[in-house]
């Protein structure tokens, strides 16, 4: 069955692919960092705030608003911009070159980063390769999109 | 030989005569198991962690019971050993907490021993045989690369060399470091293959990135070392590392920069925490830490410019050499080298110093730089 995106569901999903493919993340490491996601659409949006820790994300909640104090980062960006993220992974398996977070978030003109604290910024870099397998793991879950 | 044992131990025959009276009779000293130490019992806090340093935190043996100035040991004795006499003084230079003390030390290094990664088998190195680049961008790329490889040897150099002159009782402080030589050694190592396999070999060495370097590797003391290197030269290295993902022409150069962008944004992690404990327990060597940020500063300035590295940004970003793809390289670099030196002030500021901006000639290029940026019609 699939998983509206953006929902707490999706990104429950994708907990439970985590858990299920525990020997890669571990194989990539400790991945600790509270961050949030924001997608916006028609001038509102819908936000989650993930708390990863050791080698699983532990909790997520939907939030009226993200304050970037509370957590690492944030992730945000237009739900346009995530669903073009999320058909591409489906599509290839894994975000193609132009579609990783990293791309994605660059120059700010797909998805941007609004943090606090640089030490947190930072800890989207830390974890890097964590949360794009995290996100990879999109490939493994029916996705449909609210409008 | 600098050091030579106290005495000759094989013609000595006190010492020969005790070893073999050992073996004959089996009689024992066991004054050591007298030593008057701690005796305690560490708990996991998280077991999906593991046994961690925070765990070990506990009394004496515990990095929180460290005094700034340690004067007890000189030796390799272990923190919390019994040290008893005749144990050689290792000379070590550094002996001062906040010359090198950080904030969750102990979980830097933590995370450093579990995210390490493999340049021979984490890099799916089989996907370049089908990857053909256009000639430009497989020599920007190499050049990059051969760079990127150079700067990384000197950044294992760097930490590894102030490994033996740091007091053992730093325990935490120097694992980090040896970890952090073996992620600098890694990424010399992935930066060497890429470049090789991109069928043009390595290119051109880098008179002004080493000039840059040595500062680094001849800096005068640890703190000066740590400012100069993991908070200047890796902050602009990981802005770097996360521009070259974002230009890389291949998933197995995404995946290459995705990977050392976390150690490197972990040993920025360390130089923030270093440089933000060194200002809140003693303000008095503000003074000193701007200093070592003048000329930090004034290198990093000098190294990011280097034409090597520039130009190779330039057509990785543009897609080539004709005009349009010039034209489009500079724009984006541009805004990739006034987002270093952004980012750089950033960090200062959070760390606890936001009037490095006032006294910087680097904060005044970065301003200039926008400016001319915004002349020419650069959205920063």
């Amino acid at each position: 069955m699939a998983v509206s995106f953006p929902s707490v569901e999706y990104f429950e999903a994708l907990r439970e692919k985590m858990a299920a493919h525990q020997d890669k993340f571990q194989r990539l490491g400790f991945i600790d960092t509270t961050f949030g996601v924001s997608v916006a659409n028609n001038g509102k949006s819908r936000n989650f705030i993930l708390e990863f820790e050791v080698y699983e994300l532990r909790s997520v909640r939907e939030v009226p608003s993200v304050d970037p104090r509370q957590v690492d980062f944030v992730l945000v960006g237009d739900s346009r911009v995530w669903r073009e993220m999320i058909e591409n992974i489906r599509r290839n398996g894994e975000a193609d070159t132009s579609h990783d977070i990293n791309t994605l978030a660059h120059l700010g003109e797909q998805l941007k980063i609004v943090y606090d604290s640089p030490d947190g910024h930072d800890k989207l870099y830390r974890f890097m390769e964590s949360i794009q397998q995290f996100f990879d793991l999109t490939s493994q879950v029916d996705v449909s999109f609210n409008q | 030989m600098a050091y030579l044992a106290t005495r000759n131990f094989l013609e000595d025959k006190d010492f020969v005569d005790k070893w073999l009276y050992t073996i004959r009779t089996g009689e024992l000293d066991l004054s050591w198991m007298k030593s008057a130490t701690e005796k305690v019992k560490p708990h996991q806090a998280n077991p999906r962690r593991g046994l961690t340093y925070r765990d070990l935190d506990i009394g004496n043996y515990g990095f929180s019971a460290l005094p700034e100035k340690v004067r007890d040991n000189r030796s390799y004795a272990p923190r919390g050993a019994e040290i008893p006499p005749g144990v050689p003084d290792s000379q070590p230079w550094v002996s001062r907490k906040s010359e090198l003390w950080a904030f969750n030390t102990e979980s830097y290094y933590e995370e450093a021993v579990s995210r390490q990664w493999n340049a021979t088998t984490d890099i799916p190195w089989d996907r370049l045989e089908s990857a053909e680049l256009p000639e430009a961008i497989g020599k920007a790329l190499s050049q990059l690369m051969t760079f990127l490889t150079e700067v990384e040897m000197i950044a294992t150099d760097t930490p590894a060399m102030w490994l033996p002159r740091l007091n053992p009782d730093f325990i935490e402080v120097k694992a980090f470091i040896a970890a952090q030589a073996m992620d600098e050694a890694r990424h010399t190592e992935v930066f060497r293959k890429r470049a090789l396999t991109t069928g043009w070999g390595l290119m051109q060495a880098s008179p002004m990135n080493e000039m840059a370097l040595k500062h680094l590797r001849d800096a005068d003391s640890f703190s000066e070392m740590s400012v100069a290197l993991h908070l200047v030269a890796e902050g602009n290295v990981l802005t770097m590392f996360r521009f070259s993902e974002y230009l890389s022409p291949t998933d197995v150069d995404k995946k290459i920069f995705r990977l050392v962008m976390q150690d490197e944004a972990r040993h920025v992690g360390y130089g923030m925490q270093h440089f933000k404990y060194v200002l809140e327990h003693f303000p008095e060597k503000r003074e000193v830490l701007h200093a070592h940020l003048d000329e930090a500063e004034n290198i990093s300035f000098a190294g990011a410019a280097a034409t090597e590295l520039t130009e190779s940004f330039i057509i990785l970003a543009g897609g080539g050499l004709k005009r349009e793809n010039i034209e489009e390289g500079i724009r984006i670099t541009t805004i990739f080298n006034l987002k270093q030196m952004q980012e750089h002030f950033e960090r200062l500021e959070k760390c606890g110093m936001p009037e490095r901006k006032e006294r910087s000639k680097l904060y005044m290029m970065y301003e200039m730089g926008r400016a001319a940026a915004e002349a020419a019609g650069i959205r920063v």
